[in-house]
């Protein structure tokens, strides 16, 4: 894999059409189609709003909690649903795998694409709700970008990890669907960082050296409101600030030596 | 679409002069090998159980054992065998689906390899973006499917059905598509592994045709147990049998060869 080769002709063609099958077919059968993309996060905003801001009341401290609240959901449902697609992306394209001879990340990439693309549209609503919720457009908003392709290649490197492993066991999967059950609630989504530092800041600390964690609050921070608490803000020690991003970074390191050398026999393994 | 694939295990310096770029393909001395599982050794549990207890988990089975051939610029070449002879496997070496274990495969030129029709065939998609689809997967571009269009669905006589969805196809029409998108494809090698009879007669014979047009000027490697089309086609064949090859060269004697088997 030589670096100008990697993006060549053949390889974007072959990106564009599997990202594009996927999420045309995805929608396809339902009388609403494609509309459904948008109506989907929508919908799935007005019951948090409901239940966050009339049940558990625990953004009671915060602005714009909805909005605040919306950001971390749609910045998880995007990770999750890049890593259990991504994961099973190259089992799930065996047909073709066998088949032909292509290289293999374009897969992994197709299916984290079509999370990307959904997240666009679910930023979009949030950008619109942040709007009506009186939040004024900022240059700020930008930087959101750089955080979110920090997730993004955080995700992809998982995805590519994972599931490369899970040609050879694929059990991957399901422990990967349980484990993100108890990473959901280690990260302040639905409950505030402010929470955990009352009771205990070590813990917090730590809980913030996720770069998931990181992401969310450094997202909310930008986009919604400065009273959002960042890693930055919480430790001062400069290793230990740049923890989630040198993850990032071995992550995908790790992720891009193992895929390497192991996609040259996924067409017999699967 | 020029462009020199290396397939290797041992790098070659890449030397390419000119009595060599008559040569489309080169495989010299190519082995492989499959470890197959002998219990279920997929899970994890399994693996584990496997690791404490000390077994291996799986068999080695040689498949290919130093196979050596070259196939010349236009040459039409037969590849024939029994059942489990290892010709599928050879196959999806050359077009780079498997990795030799040892030896080394050198290809000239594009190649476009039917392994299977309809490759990445999508139920739910209509007809022409099943060919789009289906063309990406061959490394064509949508400008040069665009080209290839009109001529793939008059070859499958389909012009009436392009916006229906593959599903709502009979299995005549689908093998009908797929098989015009496999011959219609442009490139300098041509794989194809069992996929001449499809259709109905009248089809059959519109491929004979286009076969018979295709000698002297199309690289082509055909996989068939039909020993007509080895005569009827080919400028040479290669019986292979147990992973070598056991007969090379010309069709007639390959086709008696191979009908010698059972005798």
């Amino acid at each position: 894999m030589k670096m100008p080769k990697i993006l060549n002709h053949r390889n974007r063609v072959l990106l564009k059409e599997l990202t594009k099958t996927d999420f045309k077919l995805r929608y396809q059968g339902s009388v609403l189609g494609y509309l459904w993309a948008l109506l989907k996060p929508l919908m799935l905003f007005a019951i948090l709003y409901f239940v966050f801001t009339q049940v558990f009341r625990f953004g009671d401290g915060i602005p714009h909690y909805a909005v605040y609240l919306l950001t971390g959901v749609v910045l998880w449902n995007f990770f999750m649903e890049s890593t259990n697609q991504g994961i099973q992306a190259i089992v799930g394209r065996g047909d073709l795998i066998r088949k032909i001879s292509f290289p293999k990340w374009i897969v992994v990439v197709s299916a984290t694409a079509t999370a990307l693309i959904n997240f666009a549209i679910n930023l979009g609503v949030i950008i619109i709700f942040a709007l009506l919720n009186g939040i004024m457009p900022n240059l700020g908003w930008l930087i959101v970008l750089v955080f979110v392709a920090e997730l993004y290649l955080l995700s992809l490197g998982l995805a590519m990890l994972l599931g490369a492993i899970n040609v050879k066991f694929r059990d991957i999967s399901s422990i990967w669907e349980v484990l993100m059950q108890a990473v959901f609630y280690m990260i302040p989504i639905i409950y505030p960082i402010s929470f955990v530092m009352e009771k205990n800041v070590l813990l917090a600390k730590i809980l913030m050296l996720n770069p998931i964690a990181q992401v969310v609050q450094d997202v909310r921070y930008w986009l919604v409101t400065k009273e959002a608490v960042r890693t930055w803000d919480l430790i001062h020690n400069f290793g230990l600030r740049i923890i989630p991003l040198v993850f990032v970074i071995v992550v995908l390191v790790v992720a891009s030596i193992y895929f390497r050398k192991r996609s040259k026999y996924f067409a017999e393994e699967i | 679409m020029k462009q020199k694939k290396m397939l290797n295990s041992k790098k070659s310096a890449g030397n390419t002069s000119s009595a060599e770029t008559a040569v489309a393909i080169s495989v010299s001395n190519v082995h492989k090998s499959f470890k197959l599982p002998t219990e279920r050794a997929w899970g994890l549990k399994q693996a584990i159980f496997n690791r404490l207890r000390g077994v291996k988990g799986y068999t080695e089975y040689k498949v290919l054992k130093g196979i050596n051939f070259e196939v010349k610029k236009g040459e039409f070449l037969g590849i024939v065998g029994r059942n489990g002879s290892g010709k599928s496997t050879l196959l999806k070496i050359l077009s780079g689906i498997y990795t030799p274990e040892k030896g080394r495969v050198t290809i000239n030129g594009n190649l476009v390899p039917f392994i299977e029709l309809g490759v990445g065939f999508n139920f739910e998609l209509t007809g022409r973006e099943n060919i789009y689809l289906n063309g990406a997967m061959l490394g064509f571009s949508n400008a040069e499917m665009d080209e290839m269009y009109d001529e793939i669905v008059e070859f499958a006589e389909l012009s009436d059905f392009m916006d229906q969805k593959l599903k709502n196809y009979s299995s005549g029409m689908q093998v009908r598509l797929a098989f015009s998108i496999a011959i219609r494809a442009r490139g300098d090698i041509l794989i194809l592994d069992e996929v001449l009879a499809v259709g109905d007669a009248a089809f059959q014979q519109k491929c004979n045709d286009y076969f018979a047009s295709l000698r002297g000027e199309q690289t082509v490697i055909l996989v068939t147990h039909s020993m007509g089309n080895v005569r009827e086609f080919c400028d040479r064949a290669i019986l292979i049998e147990d992973g070598k090859i056991l007969k090379e060269g010309d069709p007639e004697e390959v086709a008696e060869a191979y009908e010698g088997l059972w005798k």
